[in-house]
C-alpha cells in the first residue's frame, strides 16, 4: 500500500494533515524533523583531502622516502649533491600530484543543474488559508495548490484535478503531457496518475494536492541522489598507471636493495651504497609518465573536439578506445530526427478517400498542434510532418477549434473537436492499437461500413506491415458530434468513431550510421539500441542500418520491468539486442548489470533522467543539440551534433590514444637502461660515476618529453578499428614492451653512453681505475658525452618508437610532423645544457666539441636499423602465424 | 509462517512523542505485532517542562494509534507518564518484560556524529531488550513492498535478526533483498579484480548464507546479493536505484575510536537513507 493507492480521506489521514493544510506550527516541526526541501549535495571527500590524496599513493611514498633519505644523507655527508636532488626527488613529487590531479578533478555541476528545475516560491494552505512560502520550506503534509505554468516543489498526492496536466519530461523523458487524476492507483507511485512529481510542470489546468515527499526524497531527489553518487570507478588508464608504477616502484626497490647489499658485500662504504641505491631508484622511476600522460590525453581530447565530440574528462579520452559496448538512442542519433510522411493507407483500393465528413489528411492537419510562425512551421516533430504532408496536398482549411483532449501516453492519442462549415466534428489521432478500440465503423472506398473482425484484421495487418517497413505508424478517426451532445470528458467524445486509415512516418537513418555500425561489427564493439518505438519499427530500421542481421533479441519495456537480473543478463549475453518501448529511467539497470559482467559500457542520454545511467557508464554520452543542461553535467562526453557516427570516431581516436600511450611508454623506458647501466658501472667497475642524477632527471622531465608527446599525437592507424576492444586483463605495460624497451632499445643507448663516457675520458688521459673529482672538466666532459649519447640515440629511438611492428618507411617519415618540433625541441635543451653556462650549472655538464656528437650518431643509425630489423623480422613471423 | 521455535516477540512497545515520526515508527511497530500476534504497548514519556500543546499532539497520535491497533485486533495498551523518558521507558520495560522497543530517530539526532548523547543513542544502548530505530523520511511508502537487508560478513544474533526481517516482511507482504558490500578483491599487481554477481554469490559470507536460510525457512520471498563498494554508499546506491521502501540493518558495533577513523556505516546511512530506515539492535541470545 503506497500513498497513491488511498483515498483522498485516507491520504490525510495517512500523512496526519486535513484540507485545511498544517498549522504553521506544525509545519515548523515537519520542516525541524524533514528537513529543507531542496536538492543536497551528498557528503564527498573534500577537494583538498583529494589533491592530499596525490601525495599519498604508493608511488609517492616511496618518492618521499627517497626525498628524505637524500635530505638525511646532506645532513650527515653535506657537499655530494643529495641536498639538489633531495629537491628533485620533491619537485617530481609535486609535478606528478598537480599532473594526476588536473586529470582527475571534475567539477560537478549536475546537481546545480537539477537545483534549477525546483521553484522558488510555492502556493499553499495552511491554517486554512492561501499563502506563499519558499519552496524549500515545504513540509510533508503542506497542501498546495498548482496551476498552470507552476513547477511542482515536491511530491504531492493529488486531492483536487481541473483538468490538471503536467510535463513529466524530467523523469521520464516524454515530453508529452501527461493527465492527473485524483482517483486511488494501485501500481508503483512512479507510474500513478494522481501524483505530480517534484521537479515537473503544470502544462495546463489547476489542481491541490498533499506533499508526501520533500528535497532527496522525491522521485527527483532519487535521480539527484544517483546522479551524485554513482561513479563509473576508476578509468581503465588509471587502473593501469597504477599498476605500472607498483611495477616499477618493485622493480626500482628490489635493483636498490641488491645493488646495495652487492656494493657493500664488494667493500663500499654505506654512504657510496646508499647514494647508488637512490641514483638505482630515481633512474628507474619515470617521472615524466603522467605528465606525458596527461598532456597525450589533452592533445587527443582536441582532435576528438574537431571530430565534434567534446570531452569533459581527460581520461575518457582513452576509455573510450576500451568501450565494448555502446548502449545508444535512436531518435537522433542513429536517425536524423527530421520525420516525414513517407506512405499512407486506407482499408480499400484508395480509389476514394473521403467521405461524407473530413479526409484523413483534413484530421492530420487539423488535429495538430503545429503553428505556422514566420513561414516555418514550430511543433513536436512528428506532428510538423503531419502537418506539412497534409498542407501540401489539401492547403489549409477552414475551421474552429472547440476544444481539446490533449496527448497522453496512457490513452496514446490526442482528439480535438473542430467546426468545419457548420458541422462538429472529433477528430483522433494515434498509436493503432488505441485508435481500433475506440472505432465502431471504417472508411473503405468512400463508404462508411460497420468495422468488423474481418476489416479490423486487414486494418491490423496493414498496420504491422507499415512498421516492418521501419515506419511509425499513427491511425485516424473522426465522428460527427451531434448537437447538444456531451462532450466534457474524453470518453464522452473518444468512441464510435469512423476509422480514416494509417500514416507511416519515416525518421531517416543517418547517412553515416551503416558504415559507423560496420565499423563497430569490425572492431568487436556491441551495440544495444534502446528506443521508446515499437518493437517492429525499432526492428526494421536496425535491419535497415545494419545493427541487426541474424536472430536478434527484442525486449519490451513491459517485459524488461518483469524480467529478473539474471533472466536480463542473459539477454544482454547474446550478440544483438534491442530495447523497445523503452523510458530513460531504465537503461540505468542495463548498464549496471553490463558493468557487472565486466563490459566496458559507453552509454548516450539527453534527458535528465538519463543523468545518473551517464554517471555510472564507463563513458556517458550526453547529446549537444537535443541533451538537457542535468544529462550534459553528468556525461564525460557531449556529442556536438548528435550523431551515432561521432561515437564511432571519438573511439578511434580513443584507441589510437591508447597505442600510442604504449609507443612513449616504450620510448620513456628505453632510456631507463642508459640511466642506470652507468650505476652498475660506477659501482661494478669502480669508475667515476659516467652519469649524474640531475643528468638523468634533463632526460625524464626534460628531453623526453617533447618527443613522446609527438608521440602521442599518432594518427590512428587504419587497422586500430579492426581488432576487437582490448582485454581487460591486456596489461598496458606488458612483456613484450618491457622486453623491447630494457632488453633491446636501452642495452643499445646504455652502450652509446658509455662510449662517450669512455672515449672522452681516455682522450683526456684518463687512467682505469683513476677517481676525478666532480667539477674535474675531463670528468664533466665525460658524463655531457654519455648525457649526450643518450640524447642522440632517443632521436634515433623516437622514430622506432612510432610502430611495432609497421616499418617507418612505410609509416612515411614525414607523416607526423611533431616528431620533427619535438626532437628539434630535444636538440635544443640539450645545447642549452651543454653550451650554457646557466645548463652546465645546474645539470653539472661541460661544453663538448662537435668531434663528440659525430662519433655517437653511428649509435643512433644502429638504433635505427637493428629495430627495422626486428620488426620486418616480426612482421614475417606474425604474417606466417596467421591462418 | 512458522516461529521455527527461535525468537519470538510477545510485547511489543512504540514510543511516541508529539513528533509525527514517532508515529510513523509506531505504525512499524503496529504491524510487527500483528505479524507476531504480540501485544502492544504505546507509550508516551512526558519530559517536564513540555507545552501543553505538544502534549496533545502527543496524546492524539497515541489516540490514532490505539484506534488503529484495536481495527487491527491487535492487544493494545496505552501509557502516558511524566519523567525523564530513558529512565521510564527502562522502568516499563523490566516492569512488563517487554521484548522490543521502538523509537524514532530524530533529524537532530543524527546532525550529532555519532548521534552521542541523543534519547535514541541512549535507549539503544541502557534498555535490556532488543531495540528497533526507526528512520522515517518518507511519508507515501506506506507498506514497504521491498525491503533491503544490508548484512554485515559477521553478524550476531541472527536468528533474531533474521525473525523481524521475516516478520516486518510478513506483516507487509514485501519481498526481501539480502545485500552484503564487500571489500574489492585486489591485488598489489594487478589492482582490483573484477568478479560478476555469479562469482560474487559463491562468496556469499557464511552468516549471510545462515541468515538466508532462516529466510527461506520462514517462507519469505528473497533475493541476495554481493557487491563491492563501500558500504554505506553501496547500501544507499541499491536502495535508491531499486526503489527499495525500507531498510533493516544492524545497529554498528564500531567503537567511537574505530567510527572516527574508519567511519561509521550505519550514521551515514542514517543520514542519505533514500528511503526509511530501521537500525535493530538485537539482544536475544541465539539458542
Amino acid at each position: 500500500m503506497k500513498i497513491n493507492s488511498l483515498t483522498v480521506k485516507e491520504v490525510f489521514h495517512s500523512l496526519v494533515t486535513l484540507e485545511e493544510g498544517l498549522t504553521e506550527d506544525e509545519a515548523k516541526r515537519r520542516l525541524k524533523e524533514f528537513g529543507y526541501n531542496e536538492i543536497e549535495e551528498v557528503k564527498k571527500k573534500p577537494l583538498t583531502f583529494r589533491f592530499l590524496g596525490q601525495f599519498t599513493h604508493f608511488l609517492a611514498v616511496l618518492l618521499w622516502i627517497a626525498a628524505l633519505l637524500s635530505f638525511l644523507s646532506e645532513y650527515l655527508h653535506p657537499g655530494e649533491g643529495m641536498l639538489t636532488l633531495g629537491f628533485a626527488i620533491t619537485a617530481v613529487v609535486f609535478i606528478n600530484a598537480i599532473f594526476t590531479f588536473i586529470q582527475e578533478y571534475r567539477a560537478e555541476k549536475a546537481l546545480e543543474e537539477m537545483k534549477r528545475l525546483l521553484p522558488f516560491y510555492v502556493k499553499v494552505i495552511r491554517e486554512g488559508k492561501e499563502r506563499e512560502i519558499y519552496a524549500k520550506e515545504v513540509v510533508p503534509g503542506d497542501v498546495i495548490l498548482l496551476s498552470e505554468g507552476d513547477k511542482v516543489s515536491a511530491d504531492t498526492r493529488l486531492i483536487e484535478s481541473n483538468d490538471i496536466r503536467v510535463n513529466n519530461a524530467p523523469l521520464t523523458g516524454e515530453s508529452e503531457p501527461v493527465t492527473r487524476v485524483i482517483e486511488p492507483f494501485t501500481g508503483e507511485i512512479i507510474n500513478s496518475p494522481n501524483i505530480a512529481f517534484a521537479g515537473t510542470t503544470v502544462v495546463s489546468g489547476s489542481g491541490k494536492g498533499v506533499v508526501f515527499a520533500t528535497g532527496m526524497r522525491t522521485e527527483f531527489g532519487r535521480i539527484a541522489h544517483l546522479t551524485g553518487t554513482v561513479t563509473s570507478g576508476l578509468s581503465p588508464l588509471q587502473k593501469e598507471i597504477i599498476k605500472i608504477t607498483r611495477v616499477i616502484a618493485a622493480i626500482a626497490t628490489i635493483m636498490g636493495v641488491i645493488f646495495f647489499a652487492t656494493g657493500h658485500f664488494i667493500g663500499r662504504t654505506f654512504w657510496e651504497n646508499f647514494l647508488f641505491a637512490v641514483g638505482i631508484i630515481v633512474a628507474n622511476v619515470p617521472e615524466g609518465l603522467l605528465p606525458t600522460v596527461t598532456l597525450s590525453l589533452a592533445m587527443g581530447s582536441q582532435r576528438m573536439a574537431k571530430r565534434m565530440a567534446l570531452i569533459k574528462t581527460l581520461t575518457s579520452v582513452e576509455t573510450l578506445g576500451s568501450v565494448s559496448v555502446i548502449c545508444t538512442d535512436k531518435t537522433g542519433t542513429l536517425t536524423q530526427n527530421k520525420m516525414a510522411v513517407k506512405r499512407i493507407a486506407y482499408i480499400g483500393e484508395g480509389i476514394k478517400t473521403e467521405g461524407q465528413g473530413p479526409s484523413l489528411l483534413t484530421v492530420a492537419l487539423l488535429c495538430n498542434n503545429t503553428k505556422e510562425v514566420e513561414g516555418n512551421l514550430k511543433g513536436e516533430p512528428t506532428e510538423v510532418a503531419l502537418y506539412r504532408a497534409a498542407l501540401e496536398s489539401i492547403g489549409h482549411v477552414e475551421s474552429r477549434r472547440i476544444k481539446e483532449f490533449p496527448f497522453d501516453s496512457d490513452r496514446k492519442r490526442m482528439s480535438t473537436i473542430n467546426s468545419i462549415n457548420g458541422s462538429i466534428y472529433a477528430m483522433t489521432k494515434g498509436a493503432p492499437e488505441n485508435i481500433f478500440t475506440i472505432c465502431s465503423h471504417c472508411l473503405r472506398d468512400g463508404e462508411i461500413l460497420y468495422f468488423d473482425e474481418a476489416l479490423r484484421d486487414k486494418s491490423v495487418s496493414l498496420y504491422y506491415s507499415m512498421m516492418d517497413e521501419g515506419l511509425r505508424v499513427l491511425a485516424f478517426a473522426y465522428r460527427e458530434v451531434k448537437s447538444g451532445e456531451d462532450i466534457k470528458s474524453k470518453e464522452d467524445v473518444e468512441r464510435d468513431m469512423v476509422f480514416l486509415g494509417l500514416v507511416g512516418l519515416e525518421d531517416p537513418p543517418r547517412p553515416e550510421v551503416p558504415e559507423a555500425i560496420k565499423k563497430c561489427r569490425e572492431a568487436g564493439i556491441k551495440i544495444i539500441m534502446i528506443t521508446g518505438d515499437g518493437s517492429r519499427t525499432a526492428l526494421a530500421i536496425a535491419r535497415e542500418i545494419g545493427l541487426v542481421k541474424g536472430n536478434s533479441s527484442i525486449v519490451e519495456g513491459s517485459d524488461f520491468l518483469r524480467m529478473s537480473d539474471d533472466e536480463l543478463r542473459m539477454v544482454l549475453s547474446k550478440e544483438e539486442v534491442i530495447f523497445s518501448r523503452m523510458t530513460p529511467k531504465h537503461k540505468l539497470r542495463v548498464v549496471n548489470i553490463l558493468k557487472e559482467e565486466g563490459e566496458r559500457v559507453a552509454v548516450t542520454g539527453d534527458g535528465v533522467n538519463d543523468a545518473p545511467a551517464l554517471k555510472r557508464a564507463d563513458i556517458g554520452i550526453a547529446m549537444g543539440i537535443m541533451g538537457t543542461d542535468v544529462a550534459k553535467e553528468a556525461a564525460d562526453i557531449i556529442l556536438l551534433d548528435d550523431n551515432f557516427a561521432t561515437i564511432v570516431n571519438a573511439i578511434e581516436e580513443g584507441r589510437a590514444v591508447y597505442e600510442n600511450i604504449r609507443k612513449f611508454i616504450s620510448y620513456i623506458f628505453s632510456s631507463n637502461i642508459p640511466e642506470i647501466v652507468p650505476y652498475l658501472t660506477y659501482v661494478l667497475l669502480r669508475i667515476p660515476l659516467p652519469l649524474t642524477i640531475m643528468q638523468i632527471l634533463a632526460v625524464d622531465l626534460g628531453t623526453d618529453m617533447f618527443p613522446a608527446l609527438a608521440l602521442g599525437a599518432e594518427k590512428p592507424s587504419p587497422a586500430v578499428m579492426k581488432i576487437p576492444p582490448r582485454s581487460p586483463k591486456e596489461r598496458l605495460l606488458n612483456f613484450p614492451l618491457l622486453t623491447r624497451a630494457y632488453l633491446f632499445l636501452g642495452p643499445i643507448e646504455a652502450v652509446a653512453g658509455l662510449f662517450g663516457y669512455f672515449y672522452v675520458l681516455n682522450k683526456g688521459g684518463w687512467q682505469w681505475g683513476e677517481m676525478l673529482a666532480s667539477n674535474n672538466i675531463l670528468y664533466l666532459q665525460a658524463t655531457t658525452a654519455c648525457l649526450t649519447a643518450i640524447i642522440v640515440t632517443q632521436i634515433a629511438n623516437v622514430f622506432a618508437c612510432r610502430s611495432f611492428k609497421e616499418s617507418v618507411f612505410r609509416l612515411g617519415i614525414f607523416t607526423n610532423r611533431l616528431i620533427f618540433a619535438g626532437i628539434a625541441f630535444e636538440i635544443l635543451l640539450q645545447l642549452f645544457i651543454v653550451y650554457h653556462p646557466f645548463g652546465n650549472k645546474i645539470f653539472s655538464t661541460h661544453p663538448i666539441s662537435v668531434e663528440i656528437w659525430l662519433i655517437l650518431i653511428p649509435f643512433a643509425l644502429l638504433l635505427f636499423s637493428a629495430e627495422e630489423l626486428r620488426k620486418l623480422i616480426v612482421r614475417r613471423v606474425w604474417k606466417k602465424s596467421l591462418p | 509462517m512458522r516461529d521455527l521455535g527461535l525468537t519470538v516477540y510477545t510485547k511489543i512497545f512504540a514510543a511516541v512523542n508529539e513528533h509525527l515520526n514517532s508515529e510513523i515508527s509506531a505504525r512499524y511497530a503496529l504491524n510487527l505485532a500483528r505479524a507476531c500476534g504480540a501485544k502492544l504497548y504505546i507509550c508516551f514519556i512526558a519530559e517536564k517542562g513540555m507545552s501543553r500543546l505538544s502534549f496533545e499532539r502527543a496524546e492524539d497520535a497515541i489516540k490514532r494509534l490505539f484506534i488503529k491497533a484495536e481495527e487491527m485486533d491487535i492487544q493494545v495498551e496505552s501509557i502516558i507518564e511524566t519523567g525523564e523518558p530513558v529512565k521510564e521507558i527502562h522502568k516499563i520495560v523490566r516492569h512488563e518484560g517487554i521484548d522490543i522497543v521502538f523509537a524514532s530517530t530524530r533529524r537532530e539526532d543524527i546532525e550529532r556524529r555519532f548521534y552521542a548523547g541523543t534519547i535514541a543513542r541512549s535507549l539503544s544502548l541502557a534498555l535490556p531488550c532488543s531495540v528497533a530505530l526507526v528512520r522515517v523520511v518518507h511519508m507515501g511508502r506506506i507498506h514497504p513492498r521491498n525491503i533491503l537487508v544490508p548484512i554485515k560478513a559477521k553478524i550476531d544474533h541472527i536468528k533474531e535478526r533474521a525473525y523481524f526481517t521475516a516478520k516486518m516482511a510478513e506483516s507487509f507482504g514485501s519481498k526481501v533483498f539480502v545485500f552484503h558490500a564487500t571489500k574489492p578483491i585486489t591485488k598489489f599487481f594487478h589492482g582490483e579484480i573484477h568478479l560478476t554477481p555469479v562469482e560474487w554469490e559463491k562468496r556469499l559470507p557464511k552468516d549471510t548464507s545462515i541468515f538466508m536460510e532462516y529466510l527461506r525457512k520462514y517462507q519469505i520471498e528473497f533475493e541476495g546479493r554481493v557487491l563491492p563498494g563501500t558500504t554505506a554508499r553501496s547500501i544507499t546506491i541499491e536502495a535508491a536505484s531499486k526503489r527499495h521502501d525500507l531498510i533493516i540493518m544492524g545497529a554498528s558495533e564500531r567503537s567511537l575510536l574505530s567510527s572516527i577513523f574508519k567511519g561509521n556505516p550505519v550514521e551515514e546511512l542514517l543520514r542519505e537513507t533514500p528511503c526509511d530506515l530501521i537500525v535493530l539492535k538485537p539482544r536475544h541470545e541465539d539458542k
